[in-house]
């Protein structure tokens, strides 16, 4: 691999990277704002400056420049070498580059944050990117001085309602163009523009419009600093006091990887936040998706019900093997869910059909919706083909197929997994069953008609793997511990296969995930955790 | 009249003693802090005795890791809470020995100053305490007026009596106040005329002499070996003062004697507390001397200090400033450190480490009077009750600074 030297280290690159991806690569940060790894280069905020040196041999590059001496009062001329962005400046072989070591970048980059803050409002205290803010960061970095301005700074409009989901302060914008950039280049809806020249400049929405496509909340995550707020998340934490899981997106079938951050104190789940995962999502996430951690504490199922009666878990525990123990050999129906993950859905296979000999398996889950060709897909479940993959080579029957098994009296008990189903139309035919046992998480059609229902935690609340559409395995971590009696519902039927008197091969996930990847049929890959990426 | 014992010395009567165990502490006035002495008596000789610390166990040191460096500060406060402003400057001190920062002239004869002046109200405690344990009331109630002075000084710069929070990484939170000069000079003069009227009831006293010379006496080599420091190791005839041996803070400006004693007794560390009230008193006159009237407090480092008030609300560099040093916390470089100061009882050594983060990854006290107190079941072995009260007392155990 070529090398090119940055502040006397030689960097590997490939051809045609900038010194900033080559630097990145190599665990640099060169400080910048508007540069971003998945958008085109802007080159406008002037943060990545360096010192590019000349060839041997040939002077460098100098500009004339006057220069103000304290000590006399007076400019005086002087020189000093002309400074490249380095996002722009392509490597060569060879290439030396200054970055910290130069004087003159450091001053210059002192000069630019100074600029950056001129006519910043003093609004860190209400500010939601408080604490995750570049301007902050780097200006204990880098420029580390009080304000020479004396002037009052330039106002402009604040709280600006971009559409339903952002707000836009105009003063604290630096006009990067990050969000202009990525409506353009990734949500393909190029509605944000920039407005005037100088220090009146300002982001704007194109007349007539607002900014509505689905993927508005990532203008606010591209957003360096804080002028892109999100309606949802403006004035709800401060983002000190969050921590972070690496969690899968529950949307839809594409799985994205993201930052599921919450509030260690009260268990508050508060946002997701795209993780970089080139296979998956690259930098990105849509609205839905992002919106989507709203589920792991809504609409819960936090007590165990029989008949919607709540009672304790370990009431319908009993109750449930009591209706399982009935059911006459072959009559039983397994129900699972592309809402959970592989482990939930091979624990209920694994006591439904190996334990308790259960003839067919179903599957359902979230009715399909709209999907487009950057990241969203039609499936609105996370693990479609990871239920697939359990039951391979055979396929899991749909919604219907249980319906017409309940209507020809092949199926009369079910066990299920889950709370949505695709077709509500089917819903009336489940009362003809003789029981259902439902471990769900949520509130749902079949929560609402099972016999048993027994409450499972979201995906937020246990360690999961889902298989996304392109069959890549992806682990979810446990960011809370479950709302009310809720327990992982793999928890949930072991406990049942306890109560049935039936041998369970997995006490601990580490068992049950041994047994999963010894499964014939099981997923045979798993992807090694991303980390999140600086960007 | 024959006394009635007298035959008893010729008889072949015995009287059938096993040794009595007795328990003093941890909740006994005499044991100051909450410290536990299981004594194994015959007659009133101490026979055994079983010096228990531990009882105070608050986990200071393991709360430090939880917040920024700045919020170690309450912290040492009740380490020594009889002069906490040691503490606080000891600390200070450690951290900026990692930052590799120098504060100010204004900080560093300020620090000096009201070190001195801690260092009195710390010695005046014992002192007064030790009369008073040992039925002389009066000393007691004097020298307790002479430390309400020094405390009142105290909250007047710092808002607060006891546990005052007055350092801060690069300087201090507040300069001298206006009165301070003025009021040091006029305390420290009648602290003095204090502990002279102090010396006159006390040196003369048959009873006060007898319970202290001789009593309690440990050698040098003995004391060295069980790591004491400060005054009680002075007493043992050791001139080792940090101030004097490794001077830090600029101490080596100043004049000043180490008073040293001969036999390591009771009565040597009883004396030595009253004249290193006296050598401090010269401290601090020479530090209010030096100590200029103007100029900055703290260094002007954004790294480390807040940004003054008026700055923070009005200009955006200001509140940037202040959020990343109060939200995030100092950044201290990632290393190790260990950093020691003359505390009222001795050797106060921080033993810092920073992972670079704004948290302190380890914090590790080496508290000089958990050492001395290690000491008390070789000096009252073999002596009687009645001397482990001013054993004990001499040694001036402080519970906060003991806590393990």
């Amino acid at each position: 691999m070529p090398t090119f030297k940055l502040d006397g280290r030689e960097i590997p690159f490939e051809k045609g990277e900038t010194v900033i991806q080559a630097a990145h690569r190599a665990g640099i940060d060169i400080p910048h704002y508007c540069w971003h790894p998945g958008l085109s280069i802007a080159a406008n905020c002037r943060m990545c400056l360096i010192e590019v040196m000349p060839p041997p041999g040939r002077p460098a590059l100098m500009l004339n420049v006057l220069s103000y001496d304290a000590a006399s009062g007076q400019y005086i001329d002087q020189q000093k070498p002309k400074l490249q962005p380095a996002c722009q400046q392509q490597v060569s072989e060879g290439l030396e580059i200054k970055s910290e070591s130069s004087p003159h970048v450091t001053k210059a980059r002192g000069a630019v944050q100074e600029f950056l803050l001129l006519n910043h409002p003093v609004d860190c205290p209400i500010c939601d990117q408080a604490g995750e803010c570049r301007l902050q960061d780097y200006w204990l970095e880098h420029q580390h001085a009080p304000k020479r301005m004396r002037d009052e700074p330039v106002h402009k409009p604040k709280a600006v309602v971009f559409g339903p989901t952002i707000v836009y302060d105009a003063e604290r914008c630096i006009v990067c163009t990050r969000c202009v950039r990525f409506c353009e280049e990734v949500a393909q809806d190029p509605v944000l523009s920039v407005r005037e020249r100088g220090n009146v400049n300002e982001i704007v929405v194109s007349p007539g419009r607002e900014l509505d496509n689905a993927y508005t909340l990532m203008t606010e995550y591209v957003c360096p600093v804080g002028a892109l707020t999100a309606t949802d998340f403006r004035f709800k934490a401060r983002v000190w006091f969050l921590r972070n899981v690496r969690s899968i997106c529950q949307g839809c079938a594409t799985g994205c990887n993201a930052h599921l951050d919450y509030d260690p104190r009260d268990g508050e789940i508060y946002r997701h936040r795209p993780r970089e995962n080139a296979e998956v999502n690259k930098y990105w996430m849509c609205d839905e998706g992002m919106l989507d951690y709203r589920r792991a504490r809504e609409g819960r199922l936090v007590d165990a019900k029989l008949g919607g009666e709540a009672v304790k878990v370990g009431t319908a525990l009993d109750r449930a093997a009591e209706l399982l123990r009935a059911a006459a050999l072959g009559k039983l129906g397994v129900l699972l869910s592309a809402q959970h993950s592989l482990e939930d859905n091979f624990a209920v296979l694994e006591l439904g059909t190996k334990q308790l000999g259960a003839s067919q398996v179903f599957s359902t889950g979230r009715p399909p919706g709209e999907g487009d060709t950057i990241l969203r897909h039609p499936d609105k479940n996370p693990n479609t083909a990871g239920v697939a993959s359990l039951v391979a080579p055979r396929k899991p029957q749909n919604l219907s197929g249980l319906a017409f098994a309940i209507q020809s009296g092949a199926i009369t008990h079910v066990l299920a997994l889950g709370s949505a189903v695709e077709d509500e139309a089917v819903v009336p035919m489940l009362g003809k069953l003789q029981a259902l046992v439902v471990l769900g998480a949520w509130e749902g059609p079949l929560t609402e008609a099972a016999h048993v229902a027994l409450p499972a935690a979201s995906w937020a609340e246990a360690d999961g793997q889902f298989m996304n559409a392109k069959g890549m395995v992806q682990e979810s971590e446990q960011a809370v511990e479950p709302l009310g009696q809720a327990r992982p519902a793999w928890k949930l039927a072991a406990a049942l296969g306890v109560r049935l008197g039936i041998p369970i091969p997995f006490r601990t996930l580490e068992e049950l995930r041994a047994a999963l990847s010894g499964a014939a049929a099981g997923p045979k890959s798993k992807l090694p955790l991303q980390p999140g990426a600086m960007q | 009249m024959e006394t009635l014992d007298l035959d008893l010395d010729h008889s072949e009567l015995t009287l059938d003693a096993e040794p009595m165990l007795i328990n003093v502490g941890p909740a006994h006035p005499a044991m100051h802090g909450t410290v536990r002495c299981v004594m194994e008596l015959s007659g009133e000789v101490i026979e055994r005795v079983d010096v228990q610390v531990g009882y105070l166990h608050r986990g200071f040191e393991k709360m430090c890791e939880r917040g920024t460096w700045t919020q170690v500060y309450p912290y040492v406060d009740r380490c020594n809470y009889i002069s906490p402003m040691l503490n606080n400057v000891g600390f200070s001190q450690a951290c900026e020995k990692m930052l590799g920062i120098e504060v100010t002239p204004r900080c560093a004869y300020y620090r000096v100053a009201l070190g001195e002046l801690a260092r009195i109200s710390d010695h005046l405690t014992c002192a007064g305490a030790m009369a008073m344990e040992l039925g002389a009331f009066t000393p007691f109630l004097w020298m307790i007026k002479g430390r309400e002075m020094v405390w009142d000084i105290m909250e007047e710069e710092t808002g607060a009596r006891l546990t005052h929070s007055f350092g801060r990484v690069g300087g201090m939170a507040a300069p001298p106040t206006d009165s301070f000069k003025e009021s040091s000079r006029a305390v420290v003069a009648q602290i003095l005329s204090i502990v002279e009227e102090s010396e006159r009831l006390l040196f003369g006293n048959r009873i006060f002499l007898d319970r202290l010379q001789g009593v309690g006496k440990i050698s040098a080599e003995d004391a060295i070996s069980l790591g004491w420091t400060g005054p009680c190791l002075r007493a043992c005839g050791v001139p080792y003062d940090v101030r004097k041996s490794h001077p830090y803070g600029r101490y080596d400006e100043f004049e000043f004697e180490v008073p040293v004693g001969s036999e390591g007794d009771c009565f040597d560390r009883f004396v030595i507390r009253l004249e290193e009230i006296k050598q401090s008193a010269r401290i601090v006159e020479q530090a209010l001397t030096k100590l200029p009237d103007s100029g900055p407090i703290s260094v002007n480092d954004p790294r480390v200090v807040l940004p003054p008030k008026h700055e923070v609300y009005t200009t955006i560099e200001g509140t940037i400033r202040h959020f990343k040093v109060i939200m995030e916390g100092i950044k201290i470089p990632a290393g190790e450190v260990y950093a020691y100061s003359e505390g009222g009882n001795g050797e106060l050594g921080f033993y810092l480490v920073s992972d670079g983060s704004g948290t302190p990854y380890r914090v590790r006290i080496r508290p000089p009077c958990f050492l001395v107190t290690s000491g008390l079941e070789r000096l009252i072995t073999g002596s009687m009750v009645s001397d482990v009260v001013p054993c004990f007392g001499s040694l001036n155990m402080i519970g906060g600074e003991c806590d393990r």
